[in-house]
């Protein structure tokens, strides 16, 4: 308990500073935000006007398909709210700035991770959550409660499976000073679930839910609340986010003993 | 004797740009990994949209005005178009101003705006052949129906508006990178807003003639039309001969609309650059 306060008062201290520095600088925070708004917008439009005219989508209903979206926004913006921090590792490690986080007595996996939280998603976030509330509360989807348990927890096995991916990224950018191409070719995948999977053929779809998980990740959760995911894959997904940490934190401890400080 | 001189002198001119070129060739080649990753996210971009559209019109049905092989060819013309139209060097340019490099260029006997426009030429030359590789594993990996077209004035029409297409965004990103002139602290906030707007608007997402018909109007009037859905539109045969002239006409004005902007923030920029740090 001691040790999670600690760095809860550690996350909440980062958390002010980035805070302070995004928000500072009013053009680039009207401008960000705007710009964050807007492509959610385009798209949720397109898929209005699209799914509106065809009715179905792979099955799905207009309202089913907007849900799998807002879902996927949700996750998104969870990831990168918390985990921005990854987008600069990368300066840490060629000006040999790591040895200082090394050295201090936090742990260096959980400060590379947090260095940076970011304010602009904390600010879509919310809008997100209120337009979720009203478009569930004026929609027709079907909702129970165990559906509602469910979507929770699978949100936070989905999160759990994106931060493994973030891990490994970290241990990616010490072994080979690279992380910003890896990061945004994995946000291109996972953007492959603004839409329903099913949408994907054989064998693509089966890559999806297996090898880069996309499908766990964003369309599971989505299914859990509708009511359309089977118990096995409900297991499935949670066995999938232990086994990709776990497979994380082996490579980043790997990664830590390849690290050889560069610069300094 | 004087026409000798002035051949010269023009032969001069033009090596000074390709060496330009051959440098920016040599750039890439530098960096790789980082062009190979780049070309890996456009080509996942690409995909999401082909599927997404393939479950939409399944074969042997019609909507919005375009049946299957309509659409796909639609998806992936824009791929292969967009690699080197929406792409251009001119990004750098906010870099070059904020950080004071643009010093060493103004005191070089060189265009800066001829110098970016050289730029771009290896960078569309390698997207297009990095596109045009995505685009053939598609075809031949899921042999999506898709149309040839075989006119010869079409393919003609299609050619002169991808390049006015290439020309008006490269004025239009030339412009929007000079933004940092006046705020040299925050020269990716506007681009990306700008990037957002541009791409919906060009049809990279869905061709814009799905739109309601007072929407797709007043698009029309845009110069963001004429950078992909329009190209597309002509290749794909739905314009008539007189349609696509008043497209051409359409895209001209805003050529001149934006190289006389760009040209006119050059100039203000350069009076108000103070070369910070340097």
């Amino acid at each position: 308990m001691k040790v999670f306060k600690k760095y809860l008062k550690v996350w909440l201290k980062l958390t002010a500073l980035a805070f302070s520095i995004d928000l500072s600088n009013r053009f680039t925070a009207i401008f960000a935000i705007t710009g964050k708004v807007i492509r959610f917008l385009f798209f949720l439009g397109f898929l209005f006007l699209l799914v509106g005219r065809t009715e179905t989508l792979a099955g799905y209903d207009l309202y089913q398909v907007v849900f799998f979206f807002l879902t996927f926004n949700l996750i998104d913006i969870l990831i990168q709210f918390f985990l921005r921090g990854v987008y600069y590792f990368r300066g840490l490690i060629v000006s040999g700035d790591f040895d200082l986080v090394l050295v201090k007595p936090i742990n260096p996996l959980f400060r590379s991770l947090f260095q940076r939280t970011d304010a602009y998603d904390f600010l879509t976030f919310i809008a997100l959550i209120v337009y979720m509330i009203i478009f569930i509360a004026t929609g027709n989807l079907v909702i129970t409660p165990l559906g509602v348990i469910l979507y929770l927890v699978l949100i936070i096995s989905s999160f759990i499976l994106g931060l493994a991916f973030h891990i490994g990224f970290l241990a990616f950018g010490i072994l080979t000073t690279e992380i910003e191409n890896i990061v945004w070719i994995y946000r291109d995948l996972s953007s492959m679930g603004r839409i329903p999977i099913d949408v994907y053929r054989e064998p693509l779809r089966t890559f999806l839910t297996v090898v880069v998980p996309v499908a766990v990740i964003v369309t599971f959760p989505a299914k859990a609340l509708m009511g359309l995911l089977s118990w096995q894959w409900v297991v499935f997904s949670l066995v999938m986010s232990g086994l990709f940490l776990f497979v994380s934190l082996r490579f980043w401890k790997y990664a830590l003993t390849q690290y050889s400080s560069a610069s300094s | 004797m004087k026409r000798l001189f002035e051949n010269c002198l023009r032969a001069r001119i033009m090596r000074k740009y390709l060496q330009v070129i051959r440098i920016t060739f040599q750039e890439y080649f530098v960096y790789r990994l980082n062009f190979i990753f780049w070309r890996l996210r456009a080509f996942i971009q690409l995909l999401v949209l082909y599927f997404l559209w393939l479950a939409v019109i399944p074969q042997g049905t019609t909507i919005f005005g375009y049946d299957q092989a309509k659409i796909l060819t639609y998806i992936l013309g824009t791929s292969i178009i967009r690699s080197f139209i929406l792409s251009s060097r001119s990004v750098d340019v906010a870099g070059e101003v904020s950080s004071g490099v643009l010093s060493n260029f103004l005191l070089k006997p060189i265009n800066y705006l001829g110098r970016w426009l050289a730029k771009d030429i290896p960078d569309k030359i390698l997207n297009l052949f990095f596109s045009i590789i995505g685009v053939s594993l598609i075809l031949i990996f899921l042999r999506p129906p898709i149309i040839i077209q075989n006119n010869p004035l079409i393919i003609f029409l299609t050619i002169i508006t991808i390049i006015l297409g290439m020309i008006l965004f490269f004025y239009l990103s030339f412009s929007l990178s000079l933004s940092a002139f006046w705020t040299p602290e925050n020269v990716w906030p506007p681009r990306f807003l700008a990037m957002i707007i541009i791409e919906f608007l060009a049809g990279s997402l869905f061709p814009l003639d799905i739109l309601p018909a007072g929407v797709f109007k007043t698009l029309k009037l845009l110069p963001f039309t004429y950078l992909l859905f329009f190209p597309l539109n002509v290749y794909l045969g739905k314009l008539t001969l007189q349609e696509i002239f008043i497209g051409i006409f359409i895209s001209l004005f805003w050529i001149l609309v934006f190289w006389q902007l760009a040209k006119a923030l050059f100039r203000l920029g350069v009076k108000s650059y103070v070369a910070w740090g340097r």
